[in-house]
C-alpha cells in the first residue's frame, strides 16, 4: 500500500503538471546539452585509439628506392621489429566533372594480407582487382566515386586509363581526401604498370616489438633500419615516426571536444540552476502545507525525503528522454567529426562507463539542486509557515529604481518586480545572458571563419587557380605558355621537394613540404609571425610556418639547420615564421630550392585569373589545360580554389553551426528559467495582483505588469549578453584556431544584425515563457486573492 | 467524563516577546496556567489579547521567551526543532480555523498521514482506523473524497479525525468554527464536548460565546495576561 506521504507527493506531481514538465524538461536539456559532448567524447576516444590501434598503424615508413622480398625480410629480422610490409605511392590525377584533380595511389603485392595499417573495406569490392580501382571513402565525395563505375585517371605522360571504380576502402591513418583536395585510390602493381608508373614498392612501413616505447626509441629502431636499406645501396629519401600509439590529430581532438564539454558542463550548470528556481517555486506553493504537516508531526527529514525523493524520481524520468537524445547527438557528432579525422564509428558503442555517468548525474543533479531549498522548506519553523500568506517579504530593488521617472505606475511596478528576488533574478539573467553570448559568440566566430577563409584565399594564397606538371620545365616556358592564355592575369611558375631536418643527434624529423617560390610573388603573402619574408639576394634563408617550428625544435628563428633534400644534406638559415595553414610547411625561394635539389625546372604553376566568377574559373582551367596540352606540357593535376574553399568553408562553419546549436538549448533552458521566474512571481504576489484587482486593475493591465515583467528580465540578459560575447568571441576563435584553422578573430562586437535576431529571439522567449504566467495571474479573483492563505 | 486533578498543562511564568519594526511587543506577560486531563478549557480575549499565541505555545509551534511549557509532562520548551514535530504528533492534535486539509489526499488519507509521519499503528491497520474516526465524526461517506469537494463542516470534521489520529492526550483547537456558519459551529462545539465527555483534554481558543456554556473553563486573556480563569 502506497503511503499517504508519497500519494501527496505523487499527486502534487500530477496537480502541477506543466512545472513538473518543466522541471523535467529542465533537466533533461542539461543531460542532452553534457551527454551529447561527453557520449562524442567517450565514442571518439575509443574509436581514434581501439580503431586506430586496431589498424595496427605503422610505427615508422621509410620512403626509398624499389623494395623487395629480401630487403623486406632483413628488415624484419633487425632487432626490435615485429613486421614490415611495402607500398608504392604514385601522383597522378583522376578525371572529376570534367576537370583533373590530383590522385594518389596506393599499391601493394597483397592487400589483403596487409598487416600495417589495416585498411577497412567500406563497400564493395576489396581488393582491388587488376584493372581497377577502390576509392578511399574520404575521397568518394571529392572524386564523385560511384562504385561499379569508371574514372578517367593518368600517372605523367601515359595514355589515361578508364578504371572501373570496384569498392570503397578505410584508410585511418591517411589525413582526409577531402580535405586534402586528393583522391586516393588503391591498386594493384599490375594496374599501376597500365598506367604508365614504376610497379615496384618504394614505402617500407614498419612496427615495432614493443607498441610502449617513447617516440625516442622507436626513431632508433627505424634508423637502424634505414641504416640497413642504405647499406643495401639504396637512397632513403626520408623516414616518418608518427608519435607512438597517437592519431595524428588526437591533440587537436581533445582540444576540440575540451571547448564543448565546457559549454555541455555549462549547459548543465544553466539547467541545475533552473531545477533551483523550479523546485524553490515549487516549495513556494507548498511552505503552508510544510507548516501543516509538521504540525501533525512530520519531522524536517522526512520531509526532505519526500520533496529529494520526487527530485530523484523526475531525475530519472528526465534521464529517460535525455539518454536516449544525447546517444544519437552524441553519435551523430560523433560521426561528423570522426569524418573530418578519417575514422569511421560504425560498430562502435557508447561506452558504458558514460552512460552511466549521464544516469548518476541526470539522477543526482536535481537532488543536489534541490537540497539548498529542501532543506531550507524542510527547517522553516511550523509558525512562520502557517504565517505564510503568498506575500513576500522580498526588497523593492536597487535604489535607483526609486528614481526612475517618465514611465507609468503598473511599468514602474513591473521594472521594481523584476528586481525584488535578486538572486533568482540572477539566475535567470545569467542562463539567458549566457545562451546570449554562446549565440553572438557563434555568430562572430562564423563571420570570422568566413572572413579568415576570405582572407586566406584573397589576401594569402592570391591565385584562383593552380596547375601541377607531371614533368618539370623551365620557369619561362611555363609562365609564357599560361600568360598567353586569354584570361589569365598573372603566372608564377614554382618548385617544389621534400625535404626533413637532421636533428642534432643525427637522426632525421619528419619531412615536410619546402615550396620554392618567386621572392617577389604575387602569389601569396603569408602574415610574418616573427623574422622576415624571402628576398631575392637570398642563397639559403628558410621561411618555415607555425606547425613546423612548433614540431621540430631546431627549426627555431635564426637557427642553423641542415635539411636533407633527396638524401643530400644541405645548411639554411631559418629568417622568418610565417602562419600558412595547420599542415608543416617550409618555403624558399624557386632558385635556392633549384640549387639545391640540382634541378633548375619548375613543376607547378600558380595563376590569377582576370575574372573572379567560379564558373569563368573553371572555363579558365579547361582552356589552359588544353592550351598547354597541345604545346606539349603534361599536366597533372589543376585546381580551383574557389572549389577548395568552398569545401573548406563548409566544414569549418559545421563546427561554428554546433555552437549555435549549443546556444539554441541554452535559450531553452533560459526560456524555461523565465516561465519558472514568473510562475513564481505571481504565485508569491496572489495577494498583491488581488489587491491591484480591488484598485481597479482590469485584465489587460495584469497580463502586461507580468509580460513586462519578463521583458524587463528578458531585455536586461540582452543587454548583459553584448559585452559577454566579446571575451566568448576571443575564446572561440582561439580555441577553433588552435583546433582546426588559424582565425583572424576580426569580428569582436556583434554585428548588428545579429544584435537585432538575439534581441528578437529574448523577446519573443520571454512573451512566451510569460504567457501561462500571466494568464494564471488574470484568473486570480479579488475574493480569492484577498483570501488567499 | 469529568476533569481529574492530574495536570496535564502547565505553564510557569511563561512571557513572548516578538521583535517589531516599532520596539519589542509583548504577546504574552508572565502567565502562569494549569489545565488537567479530561478538562474542556476554551480561552477567550480580543483580538490581539494572545490566544493565538498561546495555543502556539502549548503546541509547542512556537517557543516562549521565558518560562516553562510542560505538557503531559514533557518540558515543550525544552524540546530541539528534531524532537518537537514527533513529540507534537504524538501528544498533541491541532485543529485549524482554515482546516488545513491537504488538497491533493483524500479525507481518510489526510487522518492517515499522522499516522504514517510518527508510525504509529501498524500500516495495515491504518486506513481502518481513519475510517473508525470519520465514522465517530460524521463523515464516514467522505472518506474517499478530496477535501475541496466537501463543505467546511465536513471538511472541519475531517480535521479533527486526522487531530485525534494518534489519540494525543491533548486537543487544541484554534477558532474552529471561525469559517462557519453558526448551525455547523454548533455541531462543531458539540462534537467537542461529546470528544471530552469521552476523556478527551481540549483547549480551544474562540470567539463563540456558546462555547463558554459548552466549557469547563473559561480563560479569559487581555493584552497577554490571564485576567480571567474560571
Amino acid at each position: 500500500m502506497i503511503r499517504p506521504r508519497v500519494r501527496k507527493v505523487l499527486r502534487d506531481v500530477w496537480h502541477h503538471k506543466a512545472r513538473t514538465l518543466l522541471v523535467v524538461l529542465a533537466i533533461a536539456i542539461g543531460i542532452v546539452g553534457a551527454g551529447a559532448v561527453l557520449n562524442t567524447w567517450s565514442l571518439l576516444r575509443r574509436v581514434t585509439r581501439e580503431g586506430y590501434l586496431a589498424t595496427n598503424p605503422a610505427s615508422a615508413t621509410i620512403r626509398t628506392d624499389s623494395i623487395d622480398a629480401a630487403l623486406l625480410e632483413r628488415v624484419r629480422r633487425l632487432p626490435g621489429i615485429r613486421d614490415v610490409q611495402a607500398r608504392r605511392t604514385v601522383y597522378g590525377r583522376a578525371m572529376v566533372g570534367g576537370t583533373w584533380r590530383t590522385a594518389v595511389l596506393f599499391a601493394a603485392d597483397d592487400f589483403a594480407g596487409t598487416t600495417i595499417g589495416a585498411l577497412q573495406p567500406v563497400s564493395g569490392a576489396w581488393p582491388p582487382a587488376d584493372g581497377s580501382l577502390v576509392v578511399e571513402t574520404s575521397s568518394v565525395e571529392y572524386a564523385a566515386a560511384v562504385v561499379g563505375e569508371p574514372i578517367l585517371v593518368q600517372v605523367g605522360e601515359a595514355e589515361p586509363q578508364s578504371l572501373e571504380v570496384t569498392g570503397i576502402t578505410r584508410d585511418a591513418g591517411l589525413a582526409p581526401g577531402w580535405m586534402e583536395h586528393v583522391v586516393y585510390g588503391f591498386v594493384t602493381p599490375a594496374t599501376l604498370a597500365r598506367l604508365g608508373a614504376p610497379a615496384s614498392l618504394d614505402l617500407l612501413q614498419l612496427t615495432v616489438e614493443d607498441r610502449t616505447l617513447e617516440w625516442e626509441a622507436v626513431r632508433r629502431i627505424a634508423y637502424d633500419a634505414k641504416a640497413l636499406v642504405e647499406r643495401s645501396g639504396r637512397r632513403v629519401q626520408n623516414v616518418d615516426v608518427p608519435e607512438p600509439g597517437e592519431h595524428i590529430h588526437a591533440a587537436q581532438l581533445n582540444s576540440l571536444l575540451f571547448t564543448q564539454g565546457a559549454f555541455g558542463v555549462l549547459a548543465l550548470l544553466l539547467s541545475g540552476f533552473l531545477v533551483i528556481n523550479l523546485v524553490t517555486a515549487m516549495l513556494a506553493g507548498q511552505v503552508r502545507e510544510i507548516g501543516v504537516m509538521k504540525a501533525i508531526g512530520a519531522r524536517g527529514g522526512q520531509l526532505a525525503a519526500m520533496y529529494l525523493g520526487l527530485a530523484l524520481v523526475l531525475g530519472l524520468v528526465a534521464c529517460l528522454i535525455a539518454l536516449p537524445a544525447a546517444a544519437v547527438l552524441g553519435r551523430w557528432y560523433a560521426g561528423f567529426t570522426a569524418t573530418l579525422l578519417n575514422f569511421d564509428t560504425t560498430g562502435y558503442s557508447i561506452p558504458g562507463w558514460a552512460l552511466a555517468v549521464q544516469l548518476g548525474v541526470g539522477a543526482l543533479l536535481p537532488v543536489a539542486a534541490a537540497a539548498v531549498p529542501v532543506v531550507r522548506g524542510a527547517r522553516i519553523p511550523v509558525s512562520m509557515a502557517l504565517r505564510d500568506f503568498g506575500i513576500e517579504e522580498g526588497g523593492d530593488g536597487p535604489r535607483i529604481l526609486r528614481r526612475i521617472g517618465g514611465v507609468t505606475r503598473p511599468l514602474l511596478l513591473s521594472i521594481r518586480n523584476a528586481f525584488r528576488r535578486r538572486q533568482r533574478m540572477g539566475l535567470t539573467l545569467l542562463t539567458l545572458a549566457t545562451g546570449g553570448a554562446v549565440y553572438l559568440g557563434a555568430l562572430n566566430l562564423r563571420s570570422s571563419i568566413r572572413n579568415s577563409v576570405g582572407y586566406m584565399f584573397g589576401e594569402v594564397l592570391r591565385y584562383d587557380l593552380s596547375v601541377g606538371f607531371a614533368r618539370s620545365y623551365s620557369a619561362a616556358r611555363i609562365e609564357a605558355a599560361i600568360g598567353a592564355v586569354p584570361g589569365v592575369a598573372a603566372v608564377e611558375a614554382w618548385n617544389g621537394v621534400r625535404a626533413a631536418a637532421a636533428r642534432a643527434d643525427g637522426v632525421l624529423g619528419n619531412s615536410f613540404p619546402l615550396g620554392g617560390i618567386p621572392a617577389a610573388s604575387r602569389m601569396v603573402a603569408f602574415p610574418v609571425d616573427s623574422g622576415r619574408w624571402l628576398t631575392s639576394a637570398d642563397s639559403n634563408a628558410l621561411v618555415v610556418n607555425r606547425s613546423l617550428r612548433q614540431g621540430e625544435p631546431e627549426a627555431a628563428l635564426g637557427a642553423e639547420l641542415t635539411l636533407v633534400i633527396d638524401g643530400k644534406p644541405s645548411r639554411w638559415t631559418v629568417v622568418g615564421i610565417v602562419t600558412s595553414g595547420p599542415g608543416a610547411t617550409a618555403f624558399a625561394t624557386r632558385e635556392v630550392v633549384a640549387r639545391a635539389t640540382g634541378d633548375s625546372l619548375m613543376d607547378r604553376a600558380m595563376i590569377q585569373a582576370e575574372i573572379a566568377e567560379p564558373g569563368a574559373q573553371a572555363e579558365l582551367s579547361r582552356r589552359l589545360r588544353g592550351a598547354l596540352e597541345a604545346q606539349g606540357f603534361e599536366v597533372g593535376s589543376s585546381q580551383l580554389m574557389a572549389e577548395s574553399r568552398r569545401v573548406l568553408e563548409d566544414h569549418l562553419l559545421l563546427v561554428a553551426g554546433f555552437l549555435m546549436i549549443m546556444s539554441q538549448a541554452m535559450i531553452v533552458v533560459g526560456g524555461l528559467g523565465l516561465a519558472s521566474t514568473m510562475s513564481l512571481s505571481v504565485l508569491e504576489r496572489t495577494r498583491e495582483i488581488g489587491v491591484l484587482r480591488a484598485i481597479g486593475a482590469r485584465h489587460g493591465a495584469i497580463l502586461t505588469m507580468v509580460q513586462a515583467e519578463g521583458l524587463v528580465i528578458s531585455i536586461a540578459s540582452w543587454a548583459l549578453a553584448i559585452p559577454l560575447s566579446i571575451p566568448m568571441s576571443v575564446i572561440l576563435g582561439r580555441t577553433f584556431g588552435r583546433i582546426m584553422m588559424p582565425v583572424r578573430i576580426t569580428t569582436l562586437v556583434p554585428e548588428s544584425s545579429g544584435m537585432l535576431a538575439w534581441l528578437g529571439v529574448v523577446v519573443l522567449v520571454s512573451l512566451v515563457a510569460c504567457a501561462w504566467p500571466a494568464y494564471r495571474a488574470t484568473r486570480v479573483t479579488t475574493a480569492a486573492a484577498l483570501a488567499y492563505e | 467524563m469529568h476533569p481529574t486533578s492530574e495536570a496535564l498543562i502547565t505553564l510557569k511564568n511563561v512571557s513572548r516577546i516578538f521583535p517589531g519594526a516599532a520596539g519589542p511587543f509583548s504577546a504574552l506577560s508572565d502567565v502562569n496556567l494549569t489545565i488537567d486531563r479530561g478538562e474542556f478549557a476554551v480561552v477567550v480575549g480580543q483580538s490581539g489579547s494572545g490566544k493565538s499565541t498561546l495555543l502556539g505555545l502549548l503546541s509547542g509551534i512556537d517557543r516562549p521567551s521565558t518560562g516553562e511549557v510542560v505538557v503531559g509532562g514533557t518540558a515543550v520548551h525544552t524540546l530541539s526543532e528534531r524532537e518537537m514535530s514527533p513529540w507534537r504528533g504524538k501528544a498533541v492534535g491541532i485543529v485549524f480555523q482554515f482546516f488545513q486539509l491537504l488538497p491533493t489526499l483524500t479525507a481518510a488519507e489526510n487522518v492517515m498521514l499522522p499516522m504514517d509521519f510518527c508510525d504509529t499503528w501498524k500500516s495495515g491497520e491504518r486506513r481502518s482506523r481513519a475510517l473508525a474516526l470519520l465514522e465517530r465524526l460524521g463523515v464516514a461517506d467522505q472518506a474517499d473524497k478530496f477535501p475541496p469537494k466537501l463543505s467546511g463542516g465536513q471538511q472541519q470534521r475531517v480535521a479533527i479525525a486526522r487531530a485525534l489520529a494518534n489519540a494525543p492526550a491533548l486537543l487544541l483547537a484554534d477558532e474552529p468554527t471561525g469559517n462557519l456558519d453558526s448551525k455547523t459551529s454548533e455541531a462543531i462545539l458539540v462534537l467537542f464536548q461529546d470528544l471530552v465527555r469521552d476523556g478527551q483534554t481540549v483547549v480551544m481558543v474562540t470567539h463563540e460565546q456558546s462555547a463558554r456554556h459548552l466549557a469547563s473553563r473559561t480563560i479569559t486573556l487581555c493584552d497577554g495576561r490571564v485576567v480571567a480563569n474560571d
